[in-house]
């Protein structure tokens, strides 16, 4: 893996690639070798957490589950509470939120095209999504045949919260983690100071960055503009109602969420999308900073 | 904002402790609403003292759009120089209000000793975003005391340059202030009456317009540095004077006083000031270095300068040393007597306010964070104003005596905030 560390004024900043997609560390109060050796361990934990919970590969956590053809599978105790997490997730969602709904993406294909699946095609998904059909009795769990799971919409802010918690013990001063936009400072820089961190703005299709400031806490954004369908004038975006199969309506292109985690924030932002155009209604209730672009 | 009426319960307090079970923690730091108050007390040894409390809320309605509301009490009691001088003998004043009288001993600076009175000051505001580098605000603000009432608004709007490293800001804020003196307002320079004799006063309420605009500017110079720079221009128009301020004028020879004037000042003011900041961010804190110029067409010039050093104790502690020196000049027409037989001036004031003075104030303050989402706060400072207590020229016994007695304050101030 390439880890490279550069110094910025006073912080130091180190970059690594991870969770498909540019990461980025920034610590206060530390020298360049100080810097590499919090930044080979913010990525070490980083990759730890991508590989342990990826459906991609087939030596993690979750490809165990997802493969054991509707038997019980036996979990450790990191994805025990992840597990637990994701339950929670969903019954404070009321059911928007479903580590189960990752299959629908066998009908769908987010491209820019105007290439919608058939209704009965995704009709015949449903059967297959909804976490009330999974038995969870901690450790245990088990999918009925044909069902996975799929913590990607968990697990890089999980992984932004750890990575944080791990360089808040190792770091000599304040730290922020960054992965690809998914934030967590370990607090206020000295002085009180804010991080300043640019964000990619998802909502704008440029591209644009937008300058945040943050004292600590997580930050999380859900949503894609180039993720999407369009066709006869309709835009589908690519979160999922889990109980249609079908794109959720009148969803904001993306939401960010200022909260106490940065897991706690992309969940807040994911169940927000997922009111569709009541997003900011479901916001305003929360007792957080909250940006919404439609 | 929202596309429905439809309402939503909060499910933050179950996330944030599912996170917590799941092994991620954290304390809240984006606060939705936060709300602070304060108890702050001021004293004069005896002369004013003061106790005023302030409510302060913020919320974050979330997408840009912050709205801010406070209310101030103060309740003032004590005694104020009532601008005339020590005398040789006994002096008796009438009370402002031509009600009862009170008396100076040999020497002293006659106070008046009728300051009593509370204040209740309420204001608001809302902040919203327009586009995405803009915010426009705008307020409104009131206040009210038995004689004197203030009605305002305020607009100002914000833009961000320079991927936000700058950001440039003009407002404009009008106020309408009503003085209702106890008795009515004394006609200009007449002379302080007997108890029970008639004074002549002027009819209906005194009120001045105050129109202010300012222009100004925020840069970043780099991540630890950050400098400002304003410029503001104000402008009052209407009753200035203070209906409750006195002159002496003196005899030539023994400086003794012969008459007590009511005081007058101009109908018209317009000021000047220009502020600059520069705040940086050193290994152990923060240091904030300010200086305010300030000039107007009264003869005032002003300066103040002023310098904090917030040290960082750790563990959402600091201790924050805080030094202010401030000069000014005196008005043109300020008077500290006015002579028996010479003619008078169009104004004169000798409110020690509108004198030449130097204030130094030394202060302290202690912050810390008492478990997640609380802060207290506590602040002592001392003030020490002094003046030319020997002005040349000064007539017979005059010359002995202090006609700019040094004031002394100490402001103590605690407070608490906390948000959600």
């Amino acid at each position: 893996m390439i880890i490279a560390v550069q110094r910025r004024g006073d912080i130091q900043a180190g970059t690594f690639t991870a969770m498909a997609g540019p990461c980025e560390v920034l610590f206060e109060g530390c020298d360049v070798e100080q810097a590499r050796r919090l930044t080979e361990l913010a990525a070490a934990e980083t990759l730890r957490i991508e590989h342990k919970f990826s459906r991609y590969r087939d030596d993690g956590a979750v490809h165990a589950i997802n493969a054991a053809g509707g038997a019980a599978v036996r979990v450790d105790d990191e994805t025990a509470r992840l597990l637990d997490l994701a339950a929670s997730c969903h019954a404070l969602s009321g059911g928007r939120f479903d580590v189960t709904s990752g299959i629908l993406r066998r009908a769908w294909n987010f491209d820019g095209s105007d290439r919608l699946p058939s209704r009965g095609r995704v009709k015949a998904l449903l059967p297959l999504v909804g976490w009330d059909k999974v038995v969870w009795r901690n450790p245990e769990i088990t999918l009925p045949a044909g069902m996975e799971i799929d913590l990607g919409g968990l697990g890089k802010e999980y992984a932004a919260d750890r990575t944080a918690e791990l360089l808040a013990a190792a770091a000599p001063a304040a730290a922020l983690v960054n992965l690809g936009g998914d934030l967590r400072a370990t607090g206020p820089r000295g002085g009180g100071a804010a991080w300043r961190v640019g964000v990619e703005d998802p909502g704008r299709e440029d591209h644009a960055e937008r300058v945040l400031e943050m004292r600590g806490g997580g930050l999380a954004t859900s949503g894609d503009a180039r993720r999407f369908l369009l066709k006869d004038g309709v835009r589908y975006g690519h979160l999922l109602n889990p109980r249609t199969g079908w794109p959720v309506r009148d969803a904001p292109r993306a939401v960010t969420v200022a909260a106490a985690t940065c897991t706690e924030a992309g969940v807040l932002a994911t169940v927000a999308m997922l009111h569709g155009r009541d997003a900011e209604a479901f916001l305003a209730g929360q007792g957080v900073a909250w940006w919404c672009h439609r | 904002m929202a596309a429905t009426d439809r309402t939503y319960r909060s499910i933050r307090g179950a996330l944030s402790a599912a996170c917590a079970l799941a092994g991620v923690g954290g304390v809240a730091t984006s606060r939705a609403t936060d709300v602070e108050t304060a108890i702050l007390g001021y004293a004069e040894p005896n002369r004013v003292s003061a106790l005023e409390t302030v409510l302060q809320a913020r919320h974050d309605f979330g997408s840009g759009y912050l709205g801010n509301f406070k209310v101030v009490y103060d309740a003032l009691t004590g005694a104020s120089a009532s601008g005339a001088v020590p005398g040789a003998a006994v002096q008796t004043f009438t009370r402002p209000s031509g009600r009862g009288s009170y008396s100076t001993a040999p020497g002293e600076t006659p106070l008046d000793d009728t300051f009593r009175d509370a204040r209740v000051a309420v204001s608001g505001g809302l902040t919203l975003p327009l586009g995405r580098l803009s915010t426009a605000t705008a307020g409104l603000y009131g206040s009210g005391e038995h004689d004197y009432t203030s009605m305002g608004a305020n607009a100002s709007i914000a833009r961000d340059f320079d991927r936000r490293n700058r950001t440039l800001n003009a407002g404009v804020s009008f106020s309408r202030d009503t003085v209702t003196p106890e008795g009515g307002r004394p006609i200009p320079f007449a002379s302080m009456t007997p108890v029970g004799a008639d004074l002549p006063r002027l009819a209906g309420d005194g009120s001045k317009n105050v129109a202010d605009a300012m222009l100004g500017l925020v840069q970043v110079i780099d991540r630890a540095t950050l400098v400002q720079l304003t410029y503001s221009l104000s402008r009052v128009t209407g009753y200035q004077t203070d209906p409750y301020k006195l002159v002496s004028v003196v005899d030539p020879t023994s400086g003794a006083p012969v008459d007590q004037l009511f005081e007058n000042r101009p109908d018209a003011r317009t000021k000047h000031i220009l502020f600059g900041r520069a705040k940086r961010q050193l290994p152990h804190g923060v240091v904030d270095l300010s200086y305010r110029f300030m000039t107007d067409d009264w003869g005032i010039v002003s300066h103040t300068l002023e310098l904090r050093d917030r040290l960082e104790l750790g563990g959402d502690k600091y201790l924050q040393p805080h030094v202010r020196f401030y000069h000014q000049s005196a008005a043109d027409f300020y008077a500290r007597w006015l002579l028996d037989g010479a003619a008078l001036p169009d104004h004169a004031t000798a409110d020690y306010r509108l004198g030449a003075f130097d204030g130094w104030t030394f202060g302290l303050e202690h912050g810390r964070n008492v478990g997640r989402d609380h802060r207290v706060t506590a602040r002592v400072e001392y003030y020490r104003q002094s003046g030319d207590g020997h002005p040349a020229g000064a007539p017979g016994d005059l010359a002995s005596f202090d006609l700019f007695p040094v004031v002394d304050a100490w402001i103590f101030q605690l407070g608490y905030s906390f948000g959600s």
